[in-house]
């Protein structure tokens, strides 16, 4: 399992373009991959899911991947959403 | 597979085929069927036939079709009946609004999803935020 804290920076928030590219992203890996936003949790391969979340800018968001490729399934997310998300202070990958 | 966007106007397909490509890419297939052969505002029969026939022809998965309102479904049920009942088979039609279907399905099929599971994200345009929350 691997597992990562972000803050949402974007000023538009998780908007139609991201989520989509988020969606795209996340299909590629078996993982199952979890989005967190408060006491709601999405699985990021469902678009609808995840626009439904409504996620404005400066929301934490925690993304955790459970399954084979894990690892490269959040380091993938990262690096598509770019700078609209930014890395909270503990916001390495934990490895339990 | 691929998507059939129907309308009663050809320019509104013509920009809905451009935010499928820009949210979903351009390896989708899309085919229109817009308005009417001489130029003017409606549907036929003919052009959603042919528009679904070229996705048949390029996504072995098949076809979800997305359309407008009122005419728009009559003249594809016609275009459905000439089809034989193997293209039939491969073909959905989607409830949904043509804009939000279009996006969610655009967005599925762009991740290699089967025709099912383009049918089913087409559907959850019911729970797609629109306006902010109060």
């Amino acid at each position: 399992m691997a597992e990562l804290h972000l803050t949402v920076i974007d000023p538009a928030g998780l908007h139609a373009r991201p989520a989509a590219k988020v969606v795209q992203v996340a299909s590629r890996f078996q993982s199952r991959i979890v989005l967190r936003s408060g006491e709601r949790l999405v699985d990021v391969k469902s678009l609808i899911a995840l626009l439904g979340l409504t996620i404005r800018p400066l929301t934490e968001i925690t993304l955790t991947a459970e399954g084979p490729d894990a690892d490269d399934a959040l380091a993938a997310l990262v690096e598509e959403l770019g700078p609209a998300v930014a890395p909270l202070p503990d916001g390495t990958a934990v490895h339990p | 597979m691929g998507l059939v966007l129907v309308s009663h106007s050809e320019q509104l397909v013509e920009g809905l085929r451009a935010i499928v490509a820009q949210f979903g890419g351009s390896d989708v297939p899309v085919a229109l069927a817009g308005g009417t052969p001489d130029g003017r505002i409606g549907t036929t029969a003919p052009r959603i036939e042919t528009a679904i026939r070229s996705v048949l022809e390029t996504s072995a998965e098949g076809a979800l079709v997305l359309l407008d309102f009122g005419s728009a479904m009559l003249s594809l049920e016609i275009a459905l009946e000439e089809l034989d009942p193997a293209e039939r088979a491969r073909v959905r039609v989607s409830d949904a609004p043509l804009v939000e279907g279009a996006f969610l399905a655009g967005v599925q099929a762009s991740t290699g999803a089967t025709l099912d599971e383009v049918a089913e994200a087409a559907r959850g345009w019911q729970s797609l935020p629109k306006l902010p929350e109060a």
